[in-house]
């Protein structure tokens, strides 16, 4: 029990993560590499307004701050670079996040920084006879609502059918009136929310530290391209699966599990070259 | 025109000035040689504010020496690389400062793998490199190299240190939780012959790859085998995570015992929180040891940066220590004669006279186990010394397997 929800745990992190990743990549076409950057600073936000203030207003400034980042992100190098090719502008997003990290350890200094849990979350909760921590609980908890909120908008709202559309053929959708800079800028500043989101929820879970936002980042991309690059739900469902893959691995084959996720990469792109639930575009 | 020229030349100098930036050199006289440290920490990466603490130690020796006047005459300079902690980017630094910046005295590499990585290239590169971090036996066993020289204390004589404390605790049982590559491989296994030599048992041993993000299920693992002791061998931001994650599991109190290989350090008391009281963790540095040396440094330290030095800088410190004083005694920056002084030297440091062993290039020098109270150190806590050994106990032979 307690092993399952320690997969819940971590795969609940990686799905918030990788969706946001997702969302970015089925709209533009390009492989975020500054998204563990994102989150990244999202967790040193998450620091500076739990010491100003509390969590709970970290959880909800954080993703704030950095969707106005992402905002920035759209405007000024996905949508000016979008004749570029995919890898370039692939690489102008590695250097932003070299750049973030620096700036990071410019203002806040290179040492683990301390965020604590709310109290009200800092104990136990009796479950099936285990004691398990309650901020985990809250994180698989937060994550849960969000994937059902996530898909619900992606599939009933208007916005929603748009995103839906311009991921799946960009340029059809602007010649059938959708305004595509429109979409982009909602989907590339919720994306790297969803991103600070993670980082925030991360805080007081893992260590705060510059190095955190590329630990985590291969684990994203692993999540991301079995999902079906740039399909949300897919990311959600793969971002699970690693979680529990990683926990069942820690525990029945520990000698292999820092390799497990790349064999579940083999794995599933023999299956279906195109992920989990990639679909062939023209 | 003339606004096409004037940007090129802007652009020109800002990108000489961020090469420059990219291996900065501080200036000095050149009426002798200087002498060249090259700084190759690892400044991102799960070591990254380890690796900034070495630095600053590097840069705070070497301002104290060009203050006195150089060493012997040669002003010190510093090259500035960075890794992000793996082989690789290691031995690139350390060929980048040795063979382009001339800069042939490598310090501030930390981990083991790094360092056997680093030995096997220093005799073609005709650098020397000094270990203030690396602590695996190997590097002064059997991947000794006769350009590298340790000045810490080795995984192996901080556990045999820690042996002596075992025969005074109550714990018979132990679970080990170690990080997965040779260091932790290593430390398991001493560990385990000094559980057994004292009658214990060791019921489980956990390996977590090194950057585990999360360690719920090892901690899940851990807390589900009755054992009286936790035996844990993970350092930096491995180390925060673990001990914040055990402690939202309040796995430590299922435990008599907690003891950890430098696992806890004061720079993150404040991090880990109260709930880490009463854990034992081997300490290669104690900045309350009565030696005049160590009391200046340790107030000079504390005037500077306002906070007690640990292992981490006073080690590298020591390191630069032995440098400086094989320096006077070669009369020389040549790094072969440097070298050869270094091996068998007795110098003064801030721990007392201490001696380079001549076969396997280790120091000896004493291994302390700590444990943590509360006090004032950092966050409310400190530490108390509770075990001292001496080298002639830790290390009484050379490793036989080294051949220099």
């Amino acid at each position: 029990m307690a092993q399952l929800l320690n997969g819940l745990a971590f795969g609940a992190l990686l799905m918030i993560l990788a969706s946001g990743l997702a969302m970015i990549y089925g709209l533009r076409g390009v492989m975020n590499f500054g998204h563990g950057a994102l989150y990244m600073l999202g967790a040193y936000l998450a620091y500076e307004m739990t010491r100003r203030t509390n969590f709970w207003l970290a959880l909800l400034v954080a993703p704030a701050g950095l969707a106005l980042v992402g905002a920035f992100l759209e405007l000024a190098v996905f949508r000016r670079l979008q004749r570029w090719s995919a890898i370039e502008v692939a690489l102008v997003t590695f250097g932003l996040a070299l750049i973030i990290q620096r700036l990071v350890v410019l203002v806040w200094g290179g040492t683990i920084l301390p965020v604590e849990a709310p109290a009200a979350l800092r104990g136990g909760v009796h479950l099936g006879g285990v004691v398990y921590p309650a901020y985990r609980l809250m994180l698989i908890g937060v994550a849960a609502v969000l994937a059902v909120a996530l898909t619900g908008w992606l599939r009933w709202s208007r916005l929603g059918l748009y995103i839906r559309a311009a991921s799946h053929d960009n340029e059809t959708s602007a010649i059938m009136g959708v305004n595509v800079d429109r979409v982009s800028l909602v989907v590339v500043a919720l994306g790297a929310g969803l991103a600070g989101l993670a980082g925030a929820l991360a805080a007081p879970y893992l260590a705060v530290q510059p190095g955190m936002g590329l630990a985590i980042l291969v684990s994203a991309l692993i999540v991301v391209v079995i999902g079906g690059l740039g399909s949300i739900a897919g990311a959600m469902l793969a971002g699970l699966g690693l979680g529990l893959l990683q926990a069942a691995g820690a525990v029945w084959l520990p000698s292999f599990s820092v390799v497990l996720p790349f064999v579940a990469l083999i794995a599933v792109l023999l299956w279906r070259p195109l992920g989990i639930a990639g679909k062939r575009t023209a | 025109m003339r606004v096409h020229v004037r940007a090129a030349l802007l652009v020109a100098t800002v990108l000489a000035a961020a090469c420059s930036g990219a291996s900065s050199s501080s200036s000095t006289a050149k009426t002798t040689q200087p002498l060249r440290i090259a700084s190759i920490p690892p400044l991102t990466g799960n070591l990254g504010s380890y690796g900034k603490d070495a630095q600053t130690a590097l840069q705070f020796a070497v301002e104290e020496a060009n203050a006195k006047g150089g060493v012997d005459g040669h002003k010190v300079e510093l090259v500035n690389e960075e890794t992000d902690g793996t082989p690789a980017a290691t031995v690139r630094a350390a060929q980048s400062a040795a063979q382009r910046d001339n800069a042939k005295f490598i310090m501030g590499v930390f981990t083991s793998p790094e360092h056997a990585a680093l030995q096997q290239q220093l005799a073609g590169l005709g650098a020397v490199s000094i270990n203030s971090i690396g602590k695996d036996d190997p590097l002064t066993g059997a991947n000794c190299s006769s350009n590298a020289f340790r000045v810490l204390q080795s995984t192996g004589m901080d556990l045999r240190a820690a042996s002596r404390l075992l025969t005074t605790l109550p714990t018979k049982t132990w679970s080990i939780l170690a990080v997965d590559y040779n260091t932790g491989h290593d430390a398991a296994d001493l560990f385990k012959a000094g559980v057994q030599k004292q009658g214990g048992t060791i019921v489980q041993t956990v390996f977590a790859p090194q950057n585990t993000p999360d360690f719920g299920s090892y901690i899940t693992k851990l807390s589900q085998t009755p054992a009286d002791g936790l035996f844990i061998v993970e350092f930096g931001a491995d180390a925060v995570t673990f001990v914040k994650q055990a402690n939202q599991f309040d796995l430590f109190s299922k435990f008599k015992t907690v003891f950890g290989v430098n696992t806890v350090t004061t720079p993150l008391f404040p991090t880990l929180g109260p709930k880490i009281t009463g854990m034992y963790d081997t300490l290669g540095y104690d900045p309350t040891v009565d030696v005049p040396a160590n009391k200046q440094f340790v107030s000079a330290w504390q005037a500077k940066y306002g906070s007690v030095p640990y292992y981490v800088q006073a080690d590298t410190y020591i390191g630069t220590q032995a440098l400086f004083a094989a320096v006077k005694k070669a009369g020389s920056v040549d790094p072969l004669k440097v070298r050869d002084a270094l091996s068998g030297l007795t110098f003064d440091s801030i721990v007392g006279k201490v001696t380079i062993r001549a076969k396997d290039h280790q120091i000896l020098r004493p291994s302390y186990i700590g444990q943590v109270v509360q006090g004032n150190e950092a966050g409310g806590l400190a530490w108390k010394i509770v075990t001292e050994a001496a080298p002639s106990v830790t290390s009484p032979s050379p490793d036989s397997a080294c051949r220099l």
